[in-house]
């Protein structure tokens, strides 16, 4: 069962501490919830998965594979997914060809073969697409494949979004407020999506999210983090009860 | 001499800084690298000749006039052919200039030929400064001196007036200077005709020594956009900075390394700077958050 | 029931599959026969025609799927050109050969203009391709015992095969390598290699976070667009017979940018339609009197405001109404 170790983490940025010494680990089949206050460090934390960010101190482990040391592009072929908190998706584009794109790490022929379209290339192309028509289907979204990306609401971007790592072949998804923006039966269908992929990929999730309910209702454990520094890990009724949790919401509450 | 190569790069950088700052007005209020600038400013300067030469009226008076319609110049162009194009492609914006700097070059040649004119100075009889025993050319110290005026102006303005105010708040965010009460199309037609304006300037005080045709500004537009990323565009002072050392680094090559790859070895620095400091040297990095 | 069901259809009409092989077969049949009803100066125009299209095709790639823009690209059809001629002329080497050789020798040259494109965007971007476009001419005028300088060099007609290659077998040379490279650039953009650069160009952090690593591509996409240009250049020393640095100048490269953006970014079909307007409207211009410069300036103006996404876009638009 792979998983992923984030150990003694800190990030400095110039004179501001975005994180201080954070250690966690995330295991295959479990979804972790990550919250904490605004400015907590939270977004800095997935950006140190992800690889856009490099830690100052501290590493990120898949197994025994160093993370930390990769370009965001070789975590992202090591099985690392990230959504992002607003979907970037190439908007002159239809969705079936944003989807296209997330196929990248599946095809394999090189630029000569690409150039001269091969009946290697063209099948690779193929099966591709055929996965493709797979997940618009597994999202619910086929009926809308070949419309333009920019005429759509935002809420069908964020599925289209995560639709793209499921292209990916990953074993952990990270999740940068996927609920933001989106209305109640569009949050119960990401849910259900989520609890499936747990289900049949064994994906390790974690997510940051504000919406306490969702959180609490989706997450196996919660991990908090405040001013960069975690102060509690484990199973929601417990983290939501700790009183630190509650003085670091309530103190910024007290402070606004 | 080294001050005196110092002393002419910085009179030069000057000019350069002028269509420099012409330039990032326009673009940090609109989005758009003016290509049509340098043709601007010289159409400007070939009016200026046209009063003094045509219709017989003394320097000070054709220069204001056209300065003038440098201004008006600008505002047009900014209603007829740039209005239409905010919102679409950045690109398709800039060569739509690209379009404009053939039609205004095209346009002088039409009504004043090809040939190369005379344009006179007031300053070309008198006899050089000395500064620390450094013969000092005339033109140089009013080139410095006008370049100087422009920048403090210029700061000044944008932040002590309302318009200008407003202009800065345009070029941050045009949603929300909409909100709080800025007309873009307003600012839009200032920020151009300043540029027009400025342009023209530096157009008219080139010409004594770069004589008057209609190419006048052509080397002086790339060389403006050179200094200007050197510095750092979205500054104006960068802007300014960056100009004058390009003025400067251009005639030290010149004379110590080499004077024909002068312009070779500038552009090497230039790319240099550029790759260790992407936002120029005193541009301010702008932030996107993921 | 999917919550499809509350968005907007927006439905994207197709082009009818079968039109577009037909069409194509009677543009390579016109293409073809075209030598045997122009003139010695209609064919040098069409020639040139499929030179700039070459070019458009490698830049466009480059500026319109990855949107990295480079003002360099009149001094790599120029490195094309002279590296062409300085190994048929000195080098003794065959034509084809040397075409290749100079190509691949360009190409590697062009990859290094990606350097700055590594770590700058736009107008920064330009700048510091202008200046690498600066260098490189410069480069070619002083080295004047390889080059010939500011006097630049003449040249013989090329042989293929034994034979002399005349203006005709040139253009029928010129098409063949613009066939290839339209189709070449064509399989690219539907290949990931063109669905990655799409990414690129809207933001590199989505590539990265798609496995995409953007550095790879920059430099991919530079050294293929160079290679067209390359090639290009290497059949444009030998239809003018005469090459000198001032060809290859900033204002070349300019025209270049403009010919991709007039005819549609991101799209094959604007590369072939921009070089064509490029080329053949200010013939058509030559007899209005004074001032063929004004109207071609105004048509660009005129094309921008209202076309911005360039011809090919309306050129399509107005082949689905009929």
């Amino acid at each position: 069962m792979p998983s992923l170790a984030i150990e003694n983490v800190s990030v400095d940025f110039g004179g501001i501490h975005a994180l201080k010494d954070v250690t966690f680990a995330l295991e295959a089949g479990s979804i972790v919830g990550l919250i904490g206050p605004n400015g907590a460090g939270k977004s800095t934390l997935l950006n140190c998965i992800s690889g856009i960010t490099r830690p100052t101190r501290g590493l990120v482990r898949l197994d025994e594979t160093m993370l930390s040391s990769m370009s965001a592009a070789s975590v992202a072929r090591h099985g690392i997914g990230r959504v992002f908190q607003h979907p970037e998706l190439v908007a002159d584009l239809s969705v079936r060809e944003n989807l296209m794109i997330a196929c990248h790490g599946s095809l394999h022929y090189g630029l000569l073969s690409e150039f001269l379209r091969l009946p290697n290339v063209q099948r690779q192309e193929r099966t591709a697409a055929e996965k493709v028509t797979e997940v618009l289907a597994r999202l619910g979204i086929s009926d809308s494949a070949d419309t333009n990306v920019r005429s759509l609401p935002y809420g069908h971007r964020k599925l289209i979004d995560l639709g793209r790592t499921l292209l990916m072949d990953i074993s952990f998804l990270l999740l940068d407020e996927p609920i933001a923006g989106l209305n109640d039966s569009e949050v119960a269908r990401l849910r259900d999506v989520l609890l499936d992929l747990r289900k049949e990929l064994g994906l390790g999730i974690l997510c940051v999210e504000h919406n306490m309910p969702f959180v609490s209702r989706l997450c196996d454990r919660l991990v908090v983090l405040d001013l960069g520094q975690l102060i509690a890990n484990g199973p929601p009724a417990e983290v939501l009860g700790d009183a630190r949790v509650m003085s670091s919401y309530l103190g910024e509450a007290v402070d606004a | 001499m080294i001050a005196n190569l110092v002393v002419g790069g910085l009179a030069a950088g000057c000019l350069y800084a002028m269509v420099g700052i012409a330039i990032v007005i326009v673009l940090n209020i609109t989005d758009i690298a003016n290509f049509a600038q340098g043709e601007m400013a010289m159409l400007t300067t070939f009016f200026a000749y046209w009063l003094m030469d045509g219709v017989g009226l003394p320097w000070w008076q054709a220069v204001s006039i056209a300065i003038v319609f440098g201004l008006v110049q600008g505002i047009i162009i900014q209603q007829v052919v740039i209005r239409p194009l905010i919102g679409g492609p950045v690109l398709s914006a800039i060569i739509a200039t690209l379009g404009l700097n053939v039609v205004l070059n095209s346009v002088a040649g039409l009504i004043w030929g090809h040939q190369t004119y005379t344009f006179p100075s007031p300053f070309a009889f008198s006899p050089p400064f000395l500064i620390g025993g450094v013969p000092v050319s005339v033109d140089s110290v009013v080139n410095i001196a006008v370049g100087l005026v422009i920048i403090i102006g210029m700061t000044l303005f944008l932040r002590f007036t309302w318009t200008g105010l407003g202009l800065r708040a345009a070029s941050q965010n045009q949603t929300v200077a909409r909100l709080m009460g800025v007309s873009i199309t307003r600012t839009s037609a200032i920020a151009w005709g300043l540029g027009g304006l400025v342009g023209g300037i530096a157009g008219i005080l080139a010409a004594p020594s770069l004589f008057l045709d209609t190419n006048l500004m052509s080397a002086l537009l790339i060389k403006a956009f050179a200094g200007g990323v050197l510095g750092g565009l979205n500054s104006l002072i960068g802007v300014f900075l960056g100009c004058l050392a390009l003025g400067v680094a251009e005639n030290l090559t010149g004379a110590y390394l080499s004077p024909s790859f002068a312009d070779a070895i500038t552009f090497i620095i230039i790319i240099a700077v550029l790759i260790m400091r992407p936002e120029g040297i005193f541009g301010r990095v702008r932030v996107r958050k993921a | 029931m999917s919550a499809a069901a509350d968005i907007i259809r927006v439905s994207k009409p197709r082009t009818s599959g079968n039109w577009g092989p037909v069409l194509g077969g009677l543009f390579l049949l016109l293409a073809c026969a075209a030598p045997f009803g122009l003139n010695g100066y209609g064919l040098y125009l069409l020639t040139l025609t499929g030179i700039f299209a070459l070019v458009a095709l490698g830049l466009n790639l480059l500026t319109g799927y990855a949107g990295q823009i480079s003002l360099c690209h009149a001094s790599l059809f120029g490195v094309g050109a002279y590296a062409t001629a300085i190994l048929t002329q000195k080098a003794g080497l065959p034509y084809l050969i040397s075409l290749l050789i100079g190509a691949l020798l360009t190409t590697a040259i062009g990859a290094l203009a990606a350097i700055p494109a590594l770590r700058l965007k736009n107008i920064y971007l330009a700048i510091a391709t202008l200046g690498f476009g600066v260098v490189l001419q410069k480069i070619i005028f002083e080295w004047r015992s390889l080059t010939g300088g500011g006097g630049g060099l003449a040249l013989a007609a090329p042989i293929i095969g034994g034979y002399e290659v005349g203006a005709t077998g040139l253009y029928y040379l010129t098409l063949a390598f613009m066939i290839l490279g339209l189709l070449g650039a064509w399989n690219v953009s539907r290949g990931r290699t063109g669905r990655a650069l799409l990414v690129i160009r809207e933001s590199e952090i989505a590539a990265g976070s798609l496995g995409i690593h953007a550095p790879r591509y920059k430099v991919t996409v530079f050294a293929i667009s160079a290679f067209y240009a390359a090639i290009a250049g290497g059949l444009f020393a030998y239809l003018v017979r005469y090459i000198n640095p001032e060809s290859f100048s900033v204002g070349l490269s300019i025209s270049f940018l403009s010919m991709v953006v007039i005819g549609g970014l991101g799209t094959i079909g604007g590369s072939i339609v921009g070089a064509v307007f490029y080329v053949i409207v200010p013939e058509l211009l030559r007899g209005i009197k004074d001032a063929p410069g004004l109207a071609f300036g105004l048509l660009l103006v005129i094309v921008m405001v209202f076309m911005p996404q360039g011809l090919w876009g309306m050129l399509r638009r107005l082949w689905r109404r009929s």
